[in-house]
Parts: C-alpha cells; structure tokens; sequence
C-alpha cells in the first residue's frame, strides 16, 4: 500500500510563517494508518513549509521545483505517474495562496480516478478503500472504492501528530525539477483582505409569514431577554418559542 | 579470644562485605551516560553537604532529624570505635568499651525512635517491606554490640557477650544485605549523590533550578532507556530513602492524578536493575495499567513498560519534590527528560498539548494568537514602543498572559502604576515572542530553542535596564534559562520591583481595606527564584490583616498551572487549585493574593466558597489610589 | 417616519458578536437606539424595485439590504403578487444543495445573490434541482428544472449532467453554494469540464466577484467567471415579490455512468447525541446546577441535541470527560447552546464563544452565563428540564 499527501506551501493563519496545514498533517496522519511508511510530494519554488511535514510523521518528501506562480499539476502528474501511489490524500485546502481547493479534483480528473472529499477515517480491505466522509453538522457517509483514489481530509479527521524533532531530522527529501507550467489565464487582481460584517440573516427572514410574525412581536427579538422566576411550563415555552425563532428547532407540528 | 574481639573482627568482615556490596551496586550505574564531576571538591564537600545542605531540608521534620542524628551517628561511631578495639591497648580498656556501649546505645535510641515511627502503624508516605524490617535489624546489630560492649566494659565476658555478638552478626549482615538493593543502599548512594551530584550549585548558594538544555544533535534525544540518562542521575535515582516527603508535597498525588515522585524515583531506580526490589509504597493514585517491564536497554515510559505517560505529564514541575526530597534527587531533571524523549522522538504528547506546542512552533505563541494583540489588553493606557524610542529604562516583558481578561486587569494596573511613579518603560510590542516556558515544559526543547534565540536576537537589538514582568514563569526563563543561549539580563519580578518603588517612595500607599488575605507563593518565584520576602514586604506596606497558609514561602503548594498540566489536563479525583483554595479559606483568608497569570488562572477558575483572587499590582494600584492625591508623583 | 441620526459606530459595537477573533455583527436585532443617520441615496437604491424596467421604489423596507428592520406584520395580509419574467435576456443558474427538499440559509443567501445578479440585467434564475424543492418563488426563483441524477449516492452522475445542461443552456453563471455538498459538486463540474471555479465569493455583482485568499490576508478580485460557489453569510436572501418558478422540462441529456470505481456510498446513521461535540449544531449542556442527569439526557434526546457539561459535572464523574465544554474540553461550533445550571467560569465561557445563540437557565440572576445568554430563564433547571420535556411531547402529539 503507497499512500502519496500531497502538501502546500502553506503559511501559518495568523503568524505568517511557514508551517504545515493541518489538514494536511491529518492526511499524514490517516496515511500511516495504512502505511508505516508515508512520502509526501510538493511542487513548488520551494519546499520550507512542506518540508516541516518531516516532524509530523512524513517519511519522505520529493520535492518538484517549478516557479512560481507556475501550474503545479503537470508536475504532480508526472511524479504520481514514477511513484505509482495507490492513494493520493491531501488536505482541504492549501495552505496559502488562491485555496481554491480545485487541485485535487483536478488531479483526480486527470488521473482519471474517483475523488472523495472531506474524510475523517480510512480502510483499506483487499483493493478497495472505505473512506468515512464527515458532512455539516456532524454526519457521516461511507463510500468503498477501488483504488487507486484521490481522498482529500476534513479538520474532523483525528488530530495531526505534534512536530517532533527526531523524526524530522530523520526525514528524507528528494529534490527534481518540475514540468514549467505558466497559467495561461491573467492573475487576478489582489488587496489586502478586510473582514467584512458577515450577514447573519436573521432566522425569521425567509422562513414562514407567521414565523415571522411572532419574531417581530416577541419583545425585543433573540437578544438579551431575562426572565426571572417563570413557572416552569412558561420558562419552558420561552425557551421552545426561541429556539425556534433562531431556527434551531423545527417549527412544532401542530401549528 | 573474647566476644569483644570477635565484634571487632565481625565489624571488619562486614565492612568488607559491604565494599563489596558496594561495588556490585556501584558498577550498575556504569550504564549512564558519562557527565562531568569534579570529584575532589566533591568528596571533600561531602560533609558540608551532609551537615548543612541536607541537614536544612532534614530539620524541618525534628523527629525525623533527630532519629537519624541518633540512629546514624550512633551506628558509625560505635562501628568504627569497635574496629578499633583490635588495637591491643585499646581492645583491653574497660573504659574503652564503655565508650563504645554508649555509642551503641545512642544508636539504639536512635533505631527505637524509627521503629516508633513505624510500629504499631506506619504512615503513608512511608514504604514497607524491607523498610519494615529496618528498625529490627537496627536493634538487633546496635543492641546485641551494645551487650558485646557492656559485656567487655565490666569485664564480665560472659554468656552475655557471646550471644550479643550472635545477635550483633545477624543483624549486621542482615543491614549489609540491604545495602545493595534494600533500605541502607541511600546511605551509600547517598554519600556519593552528595560528591557527584548533577546540580553543584545548590551547594553553593545558587538557586540552580534552570532546567539544562538538551543537545539537540544527539543521536537520542532525550531520555527513552535507563542507560540514557548520566551515571551520576541513577546514582541519585538509587540515594532515595523512601521518606515520602515528596510524596507528601506533591500536588498531583494530593489531587488524586496519576503520578508520585517516590513512586518514580523508585521506579527509575527499578529500571536499570535485573531483579528490581518490590515497592511498597503508596502507588501512582489511579495509574493505568502498565506491563513493569524494565532493563537497562529498555524503555522506560510506556503501557508496555514501567511508568505510564499519564504519570510524566501529570507533573506540574513545580519542584516541590525536589525542595523537599533529602538525598537531593532532581525529579524534575528526570520528568523532562523523559518527557524530552516523548516529545521530540515519539511525538506522543497529550492530545491537549498537540496545539500548544504546534502554535508555539509555528505562530511562535502558544495559543496561535497575533503577536501584535499582546498588547490589546492596554486598552488606550499608553504602551511606547521600544523600537519607536529605541532604548528605556525598564522593558515590560507582557507574557502570553496578557491575552487573557485575567491578567490584562493585573497589567493595566501594572502600567498605571509605571505611569504614577514616573517609570521610563516600555515594551516590544509585536515583537515580543513567547518565552518558550510551555513548551521547554512540556519537552519541546527544539521549539524552545528557536524561541529564545529569536527573542534574545530581538532583545539585543535594544538598550534597556532591566526586564520587569508580572509573570514568574517568563521571569525564570529569561534570567535563569536564556544565558545558557548567550542572553544576560537583569530580571525583575513585579512584586520585587514595585516594593523597591514604595521603599523609595515613589509610589505613596495608603491602607486599603481587604479583610484577611492570604499571599499564595508562585512556584516559580518562590521556589525557583527564591523570592518570598519581597511580595510580602509590599503587602505589608498595604496595611492589610496578612495570614500564612500552612504551605507557603519556599514550601508552597503548587495552584496546578505550571508544567503544561493546564493543557495535559491528565484526570484525577480533584483538582489542585480547589485544594489551594481550600487552604486559603482555611486561614479565614477572603482575598488571595497572587503573583502570576497562571495562579490567577487556576484560583479564578475555583468555584464555591472561594476567596477573591487579587493580583498584587491590583492591590498596590488599590493603595496607591486610595492615598491622597497630590503625592506619588516621579520624584 | 423620524429622520433621526444615529452613531453607526456605536450601534455597530453593540451588535457585535463577542468572543470571536473575526468581527461579526448580529444584524438580525434592530438596532436599539434611534440615532440614525441615514443615507437617502442608498435607501432609495435599496427600494427600487428589481427588474422594473423604470424606477420604481418601495418604501415598504420590503426589499433585500433596506437598513430598517423589515416591517413584517405588513407581509401576510395582501395577496402575494407573482413577478413574472417572460423572456429573460440570460439565465442565471442555482444549484442549491436543498437536503431534504428545503432550502437552506445559504441556498436562500445564494438565491438571494443569483437575483441581483439577474435583476441588474433582465435576466432570470434559474434552479436546478436533483429532486423536488420546496418554496422556490418566495426565495426568488424563475424557473426550475428537475433534474434526473439521483440526489445521493456517486456525484459522478450529477457533475455529468450538469456539465450537459451548463452547454445546453448557456446561463451566464452557475451559482452553487460553498457548502460540503455544493462546493464538491462545483469542484468536480469545474474539474470535468476544464473551467475556472471563483471558490467562496464573498460578494457578486456581474462585473466583480471577491473572494478572501491566502488565509484571509488577501482579497482577490476578477469579473466572476461562469462558475461560482458562494461563502456563507455574505449576501442576504432574496425577500419580498414573489417569483414564477415556472417548472421547464429538462433538455435531453445522455445519461452519464457513475464512477466505476465508485462501489457504494451509504449515510450512517448518527444520533445526535452520539456527535462528536465539536461538530454539533445544537448543544445542551450541563453544569452543577443540574442534579438529575437521566433527565437531562432524556432532554437531550427529545430536543434532538447533543449532551455537553461543564468541567465540574465531568469532573464528578456524573459526564464522560469527552463530553466537557471549555478551555480544556471542547471548543463548540454549534449554532446554539441551552446552558442548564452552568455558572459561566471563564474557561467555560471559552468553549461557547463561536456559539451564535445561548439560552441559560440558571437560578443566579449574575452568574456570567445569563449575561452571556440571548434568552435567559432565572429558574430552578431542575424543574424546568420535565417542563421542556413535557411540553415537546404534548407538541407531537398535536
Ligand atoms: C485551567 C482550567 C481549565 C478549566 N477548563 C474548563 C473547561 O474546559 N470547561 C469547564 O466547564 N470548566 C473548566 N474549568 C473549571 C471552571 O473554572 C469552573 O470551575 C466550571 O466551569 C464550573 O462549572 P459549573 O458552572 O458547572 O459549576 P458552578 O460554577 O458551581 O456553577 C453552578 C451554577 O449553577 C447554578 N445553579 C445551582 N443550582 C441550580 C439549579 N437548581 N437550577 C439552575 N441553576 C442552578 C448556580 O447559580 C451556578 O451559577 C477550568 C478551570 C481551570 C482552572
Ligand atoms: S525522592 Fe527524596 S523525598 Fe522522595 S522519597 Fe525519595 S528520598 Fe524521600
Ligand atoms: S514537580 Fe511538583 S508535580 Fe512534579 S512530581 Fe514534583 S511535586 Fe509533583
């Protein structure tokens, strides 16, 4: 069984640094659960951020140097092609850049083999892979396949190993130039990034006319409302009114 | 040929039963890495060491110090007297002899006093077994010599005589026979823990509690099998007499978590042995199962193995085992490295950690948070920047606690009081990286090292004083743990600092009604640093009703924040700050006074009857405002 | 109507969502003190009724974006009008992920978007759905396809036939939400069919579309190109004129194999409380104030929510440990949380800060929790608990 994870040249969210993503760290994570032995493989100007994935339980990276700003995929396929993985993992989204999280379908296309997002556990039994697959709201679908397979992992699956200096010094790097590839579409246009006030669509608005009446005559809506020493029954018609006023339970049957 | 004689020539063959004995334990600490002791200051402080150094930690149980005052003192005087009775003249002078029988005698003083320790009930923190046996044997080698020589001072040399001796043989070669693997082994390994010891400072007057860094270039990185760890380590590991002082001190026994130093030390000094003696003492409260398997060559903390992981990460290293601990073992030493090995080989860290430690590597701040959001808890309290002003007086190191609601009260009050005295401080603001403290803790040495190197190439950027901060735990790391990476500075806790203020009169104070309070030491002010009196000269300049916990000072009880415990978060049956706050309200105290964000932490995080948590600068600030106006202002 | 003014600022801070690294504003309450400073130009924009081909305003605060509080009592007393689009000049594609037949507040926000999209060019919205969806013309909808792939199972399928329909019928854009479900779907069609996907728009207008990048450090900025998936609470949904959502035939497409390497996908069953609490949407949770903990799971179960405790409750052994919410537990990011006896430490509070909704029942009107609470109950939860469970069963049994 050779498992493949692919990395990005991921900075960390907030610092700016290099650092894994973890996702991509649970796919590392997922790997050696079928495989003592897991390779990563990135393409890339350079391999820093990749390269910390040695502390956190990958064996081995190669590394494919393209420049930047360059198409990744062409080189992905040539060096899937000469290691002959039969799961390629990768993460949710990369850890920098566009985080599109369109690479591994384009991959998986490529290569011609299913793709399943968003697993939280692996097993392979005789050729064919179950992938548990984690849905909003934590449900679950379990898919079996034939291998080989593009799997991507969801921040659900179990957490990434911590960084350990032994196993990092211990990992080897292979280093190969890539396949060049310059995108053909323009680069778009890029500001610093500022936040804008999410719209939190009050619960009310497209849910039912009379849903929507009683929300606007409750006192002064979901918001800091207190109400002190109620009998029981009324606290607990307060609470069923406003959980359903927020949308968190369905609308009682009988109305 | 008398019974007299023939304890004389007894005293000799053991003697030279135990060097053999000796020997044979001697050689298993060869296993050990090699270290580097200076053996002739060593062996020529031994009895310095002994009378002062240990003595001080001994004393504070008089029962206990004047039992073994008695019981060793008497053992070895009247031994080596005894020897010399093979002198002729010597061996022939009643007198003699009746030094000798008093000497015996005060050994048997001495081993009465320990078999009443443990007869008719033994306490707890105390070991069975062949520590049962002690006192027995004990009475029977200073009492049947103490006939032999009673016998010979009146000249009787009678049947007395002969069957002292009968007796005096058993129990002595009884005594040698635990020396190599039983209770008497401490008086051996203890003698040359005293001249080997890995921490000669702390002979020396040093506080020397900055943990050693570890070689990150070694082929191992730290300590997975017995023959891992220094020879001068197991020779430590094999000095522990069993007392269970700190077993007592412990804050995770207390809380009913899975570790107990004794426990340990003796399970590190089981690991390397063949045929390891049975323990019985108190167990790791709660332990998971593990196979006890040990070797030289063998893992040491694992399910498969001696000592379960939970036990390693349940410490809160707050070294209250090792100020208690009188044959001087430095548990904390062994906890990280082991923990060194689990981290920085295996990876296997508490699920809890793992962000941590990742953060603390990547965002350079254990709770991955902005480094330039340390200083939102100002709110508007003005906080120059040393990179705009390029050097001050004093640089205001704000710690990771300064994310929390928590400690951002403790730090404004901190600054508003700079600001009253007319201090010229500043901070580094978004160039202030963590210190490193959890993860150092917790194992991580490599991430520790890249901390402090960027933080001490930072700092070397500016021109400052002195570094003052509100959190002990920075404190230690950056006076006591960055010179070992090239960074010197003058280190000055708050609670130091604002009552060199008030001795100067710069800030005017005037009493602040608190009702009772109770002043909770810091682990890493008070035992690390050694730092007691300061905080409790300034609370005192408040005029505040101050009451003692029984545990304070250097030998405080931990508030269970330290060592990366908070994040480990190993399970127990209660938690230690409810304990701690349990005591506080025990003196009838209503205001705890802490002294670090992480007491503060813990304290607030205690329910109930609880006493209210106040940071001294919270108090001073208090103070300082309830004084009339016009005056603390800079000189 | 008082053209009073207000401070933005003020009233934007006091609506904030608190215990968030990101600002988020609750938008929903209306605004509680009357200083407002208006912005006639906006507000008329805002009114101007979609697609009239002259302005045409509504005052009504009926339309998407107004910044008063739409006046709702007003809604269910006229008879609905139909807005009707005969021949629109584009089409304007939705897939919506609609589990169930029911749309989603994203489907809803995607509509929402997929309307000013058409409206600012006479076009129309057009949804296709894998199965029957409920509500369509209220949600803004002109026409509906059914489609013929089945709504579960290999996406194979799907993403095939809507590569088919997407050359069929040319819309102008193919919207999907940026949701589990829909963001896979747009992943695989852009794959299949080569094209450029604009990955969680964050705003839409037919000349530029942003979307937040490089870890929401930089935005990027391009024309949307044909295919779009839209972030989650980034655009309003569409209220007010009802629309046609006129059924169309689907155009014949050869029906695509499923993957063959695909060999089963099934749903497993998860109880909600068995959910790993980190994943919950709706927790209720007990502290110390909670004394009867088979009652409080039998709540759990009958409110469909998942059991979470305060570290006291975990600690006493009375929870399992993986059930702590907190500092040292885990962090929720449920949509709502029902706080039963918990006092609101701060290491608890930690736990509940992404939540958008807290409900407490507490007996101490200070405690921490009532003040962090949308709704909070100054009573005993001890009686409360057989009241809730009481009056859910006496609700399905109506
Ligand atoms: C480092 C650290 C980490 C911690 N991490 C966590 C954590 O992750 N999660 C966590 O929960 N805690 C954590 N704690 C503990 C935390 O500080 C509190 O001790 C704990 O949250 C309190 O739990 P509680 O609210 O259930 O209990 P209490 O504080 O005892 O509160 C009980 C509440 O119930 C109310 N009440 C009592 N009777 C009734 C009744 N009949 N009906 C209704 N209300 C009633 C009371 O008014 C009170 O407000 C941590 C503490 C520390 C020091
Ligand atoms: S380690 Fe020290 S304090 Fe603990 S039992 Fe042994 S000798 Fe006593
Ligand atoms: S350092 Fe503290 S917690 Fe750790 S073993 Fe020693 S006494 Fe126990």
């Amino acid at each position: 069984m050779k498992t493949l994870v692919l990395l990005s040249d991921a900075r960390h969210p907030v610092s700016g640094r290099p650092a894994p993503t973890a996702t991509e760290l649970q796919a590392i994570n997922l790997a050696r659960g079928l495989a003592d032995e897991v390779s990563g493989l990135h393409a890339g100007p350079d391999a820093e951020a990749a390269r910390g994935a040695l502390g956190h339980g990958l064996a081995r990276l190669e590394h494919r140097e393209i420049p930047a700003g360059h198409d990744p995929l062409p080189s992905l396929l040539a060096a899937i092609g000469s290691e002959a993985p039969d799961l390629v993992l990768a993460g949710r989204r990369a850890g920098a850049g566009a985080q599109t999280g369109l690479l591994p379908y384009r991959l998986a296309e490529a290569l011609g083999w299913p793709i399943v997002a968003d697993a939280v556990a692996l097993a392979v039994d005789g050729g064919v892979l179950e992938v548990i697959q984690a849905l909003p709201k934590g449900a679950r679908r379990r898919w079996r396949l034939r291998l080989p397979a593009v799997v991507t992992v969801h921040p659900a699956a179990p957490a990434a190993a911590s960084f350990a200096l032994g196993t990092a010094r211990k990992g080897q790097v292979g280093a190969a130039i890539g396949i060049p590839a310059p995108l053909d579409e323009p680069a778009m246009e890029e500001r610093p990034y500022r936040p804008r006030p999410r719209l939190i669509a009050s619960a009310a608005a497209g849910a039912g006319a009379a849903e929507r009446l009683r929300a606007a005559t409750q006192a002064a809506g979901p918001g800091g409302r207190v109400m002190v020493d109620p009998s029981p029954e009324e606290a607990a018609q307060a609470i069923l009114d406003h959980l359903r006023a927020i949308g968190v339970l369905k609308p009682a049957s009988g109305r | 040929m008398n019974a007299a004689l023939g304890l004389s020539l007894v005293i000799v063959a053991l003697a030279v039963l135990a060097a053999v004995e000796g020997a044979r334990t001697a050689r298993r600490w060869r296993i050990g890495r090699s270290a580097r002791v200076d053996w002739r200051t060593g062996l020529a402080a031994i009895p310095k060491r002994y009378l002062v150094d240990v003595h001080h930690v001994v004393a504070r149980d008089p029962y206990a110090a004047r039992m073994h005052a008695l019981a060793a003192g008497g053992l070895i005087a009247g031994s080596v007297l005894a020897a010399l009775g093979l002198m002729p003249p010597l061996g022939h002078a009643h007198l003699f002899w009746g030094a000798v029988a008093l000497a015996f005698l005060v050994a048997l003083a001495g081993g009465a006093m320990v078999g009443r320790r443990r007869y008719p009930a033994k306490p707890a923190r105390l070991s069975g077994g062949a520590f049962q046996r002690l006192p027995l044997l004990l009475a029977a080698y200073v009492g049947g010599a103490l006939l032999v020589a009673l016998d010979a001072a009146s000249g009787l040399a009678g049947p007395l005589g002969w069957l002292g001796l009968a007796v005096a043989a058993a129990g002595g070669f009884g005594l040698v026979r635990q020396l190599a693997d039983g209770p008497m082994r401490h008086a051996l390994a203890g003698a040359l823990h005293l001249a080997a010891h890995p921490r000669p400072g702390r002979f020396e007057g040093e506080r020397a509690t900055a943990l050693i860094p570890a070689d990150l270039d070694a082929p191992r990185l730290g300590v997975a099998v017995p023959a891992d760890f220094a020879w001068n380590r197991l020779l430590g590991f094999d000095a522990c007499i069993q007392c269970g002082r700190c077993e007592v001190a412990c804050p995770a026994f207390a809380a009913g978590q899975p570790l107990n130093p004794k426990k340990l030390i003796q399970d590190l000094a089981g690991s390397f042995k063949a045929e390891p003696p049975t323990y019985a003492g108190s167990p790791y409260p709660q332990a998971p199962p593990v196979a006890g398997l040990g070797g030289p060559e063998r893992p040491i903390v694992g399910a498969g193995a001696l000592i379960h992981p939970d036990t390693l990460w349940s410490c809160t290293t707050c070294r209250a085992c090792v100020e208690e601990c009188p044959m001087m073992i430095e548990h904390v030493d062994a906890i990280v490295d082991l923990r060194r090995f689990q981290t920085m080989e295996l990876a296997a860290v508490p699920a809890g950690a793992i962000p941590a430690l990742s953060e603390s590597r990547y965002a350079e701040e254990p709770g991955g948070r902005p480094l330039a959001a340390r200083t939102d808890f100002a709110a508007g309290l003005p906080l120059p920047l040393i990179a705009a002003k390029g050097s001050c007086d004093v640089l205001l190191w704000l710690g990771s606690g300064a994310y929390e609601l928590r400690h951002g009260r403790t730090l404004r009050a901190l600054v508003e009081l700079l600001r009253k005295a007319g201090i010229d401080y500043a901070v580094l603001g978004p160039e202030e990286r963590d210190c490193g403290d959890l993860a150092r803790r917790l194992g991580d040495e490599a991430t520790f090292a890249d901390l402090a190197r960027a933080n001490i190439a930072t700092l070397s950027r500016y021109s400052f004083r002195r570094i003052l901060t509100a959190d002990p735990h920075a404190l230690h790391v950056l006076r006591n743990e960055y010179p070992a990476f090239d960074g010197r500075y003058e280190v000055i806790h708050h609670s130091a600092f604002l009552d060199e203020l008030a001795a100067d009169g710069r800030l005017a104070l005037a009493a602040a009604p608190a009702g009772r309070l109770a002043y909770h030491d810091p682990c890493y002010l008070g035992r690390y640093n050694g730092e007691t009196d300061a905080p409790r000269r300034l609370l005192d300049r408040l005029g505040l009703e101050r009451v003692e916990m029984e545990r304070h000072g250097k030998r405080a009880m931990c508030c269970g924040g330290g060592g990366g415990a908070p994040v480990s978060d190993v399970a127990g049956e209660r938690r230690i700050p409810d304990l701690r706050m349990a005591q506080v309200r025990a003196v009838g105290a209503t205001t705890v006074a802490v002294a670090c964000p992480q007491c503060a932490a813990m304290l607030e995080g205690v329910t109930g009857d609880v006493a209210e948590v106040r940071d001294l600068a919270e108090l001073v600030l208090a103070a300082v405002e309830a004084a009339p106006v016009a005056q603390g202002a800079a000189r | 109507m008082s053209r009073t003014r207000r401070d933005p600022r003020e009233e934007r801070e006091a609506r904030r969502l608190d215990g968030n690294a990101r600002p988020r504003w609750r938008l929903d309450t209306p605004p509680s003190s009357s200083r407002l400073r208006r912005d006639p130009r906006r507000e008329a924009e805002a009114a101007r009724v979609p697609g009239a081909a002259r302005l045409r305003l509504d005052r009504s605060g009926r339309v998407a974006g107004t910044l008063a509080p739409p006046p709702i009592a007003a809604e269910p007393i006229a008879a609905p009008t139909i807005r009707i689009i005969e021949a629109p000049a584009f089409l304007i594609a939705v897939v919506p992920d609609a589990p169930g037949g029911r749309l989603t507040p994203l489907d809803r926000q995607l509509l929402g978007a997929a309307r000013l999209l058409s409206d600012a060019g006479g076009g129309a919205v057009l949804v296709l759905s894998f199965g029957a969806v409920d509500g369509l013309g209220a949600a803004g909808v002109d026409r509906t396809v059914a489609l013929a792939a089945p709504p579960g199972g290999d996406p194979t399928m799907r993403t095939a036939e809507l590569a088919g329909l997407l050359a069929a019928l040319q819309p102008r854009h193919m919207l999907f939400p940026e949701s589990a479900t829909g963001g896979d779907l747009a992943r695989r069609l852009a794959a299949r069919i080569g094209e450029a996907l604009f990955a969680g728009a964050e705003s839409l207008t037919a000349r530029l579309a942003t979307r937040p990048a490089g870890n929401r450090h930089v935005e990027q900025r391009a024309a949307p190109p044909r295919l779009v998936t839209l972030a989650p609470d980034a655009q309003l949904p569409h209220t007010g004129t009802v629309h046609e959502a006129r059924r169309l035939e689907a155009p014949e497409i050869a029906p695509a194999p499923a993957h063959d390497a695909i060999l089963s996908v099934e749903d497993l069953p998860v109880a909600a409380d068995a959910l790993p609490l980190a994943e919950a949407d709706f927790v209720v949770s007990a502290g110390s104030g909670v004394t009867d903990f088979e009652l409080f799971r039998e709540l759990a179960r009958a409110l469909g929510a998942t059991p979470g405790a305060s570290r006291m409750v975990c600690d006493a052994g009375l929870m399992p440990r993986a059930a702590q919410v907190g500092a040292s537990g885990t962090v929720l990011e449920a949509a709502c949380y029902l706080a039963l006896g918990i006092s609101g430490a701060p290491q608890h509070l930690q736990g509940v800060a992404r939540c958008e909704h807290v409900v407490a029942v507490n007996t101490d009107l200070h405690a921490a929790m009532v003040e962090r609470a949308g709704l909070a109950i100054i009573a005993d939860a001890q009686q409360v608990m057989p009241a809730l469970i009481a009056a859910l069963k006496a609700e399905s049994q109506r």
